[in-house]
């Protein structure tokens, strides 16, 4: 604590004196609650999170994707079962050439009906 | 609860608050042993009212945990920073009395000694206390900062956003001012002027 030798000439300084002396130490509830605050305000460290090892279900979850995969996978389901049962014209031949002829497999005509146009120019 | 004492009494306050900013609890609890008295004491002498200046000191402890990851090292000391809070506090609570008017504010302390048994020094502690509530708020806060809490003059000129020059003007009103009420106390309570 400071000192000053002007406090003398006011004649407070015993009154300062006990002032200091008192009512200075906080109750034990009062610094109970302080710390309760400072351990919730607290930023978490990472060391402090705890980490816990995925179980064998969610580890696969999250190797294949997760529901963002999964639901590509269900579109393209459908879109196979829905090509399976509407047949889309062109499909027929795109199919015989690949499997039922010699011609080579890579030269598909998507647009047959204007194969003629092409030709004449 | 125990608490345990400040076991990290060679680290400095701005060092405690980096290591509570990094989750260690005992940085917390060093930080509060040696803030909280400071705190309190000062929010007490300003108030006058315990209970009132211990929800001041827990809620300036809770702004200084919230501040903590942002504190910038080497700015400000954080007791000057306590202090200006608990100030900013006690000034809002102490207006927020006066607009309640003064019926709604609790009579200070009889703080009246024991016939013939003199001042001894837990009375004397209870009429400064008593004196400084008819003290003007900032002049008390000033008288506090400087007398009780040993704060130097441009600290508190930090704290109360004022130049020292300020800080000085209101402590010598504010000595004036207290030795008066002291005086008239003791002349009330029939004790001689012989301290």
């Amino acid at each position: 604590m400071m000192t000053n030798d002007k406090r003398d000439d006011t004649g407070l300084e015993t009154y300062f004196a006990a002032g200091r002396k008192a009512g200075r130490v906080p109750s034990n509830d009062l610094l109970g609650r302080i710390m309760a605050d400072a351990e919730m305000q607290m930023p978490v460290s990472e060391s402090s999170v705890p980490v816990s090892r995925p179980s064998f279900r969610a580890a696969f979850w999250s190797a294949i994707g997760g529901w963002p995969a999964v639901g590509g996978m269900v579109t393209a389901s459908l879109v196979g079962v829905w090509i399976g049962f509407s047949q889309p014209a062109g499909l027929d031949q795109i199919a015989d050439r690949y499997f039922g002829s010699a011609d080579d497999s890579y030269l598909v005509d998507l647009l047959p009906a204007f194969g003629d146009d092409f030709a004449e120019g | 609860m125990s608490m345990p004492y400040d076991t990290m009494s060679d680290t400095p306050d701005e060092a405690l608050l980096v290591l509570y900013a990094n989750g260690d609890v005992a940085a917390a609890r060093a930080l509060t042993m040696r803030l909280t008295p400071r705190a309190l004491g000062f929010a007490t002498r300003v108030l006058h009212d315990h209970a009132e200046a211990e929800d001041v000191a827990q809620e300036a402890m809770l702004r200084l945990w919230k501040i903590a990851p942002d504190w910038r090292q080497g700015e400000a000391k954080i007791t000057t920073w306590l202090y200006q809070v608990v100030s900013n506090l006690c000034t809002d609570r102490l207006r927020k009395k006066r607009g309640v008017g003064l019926d709604a504010v609790p009579e200070p302390e009889d703080t009246r000694p024991s016939a013939a048994q003199g001042l001894v020094e837990a009375e004397r502690a209870a009429a400064l206390a008593a004196a400084l509530t008819e003290l003007p708020d900032r002049q008390r806060q000033v008288v506090v900062l400087r007398h009780l809490e040993g704060a130097s003059n441009p600290e508190i000129a930090q704290v109360l956003e004022i130049s020292v020059e300020a800080v000085e003007s209101l402590t010598a009103r504010g000595l004036r001012a207290l030795k008066a009420a002291l005086a008239a106390r003791r002349a009330e309570l029939g004790y001689n002027d012989d301290e």
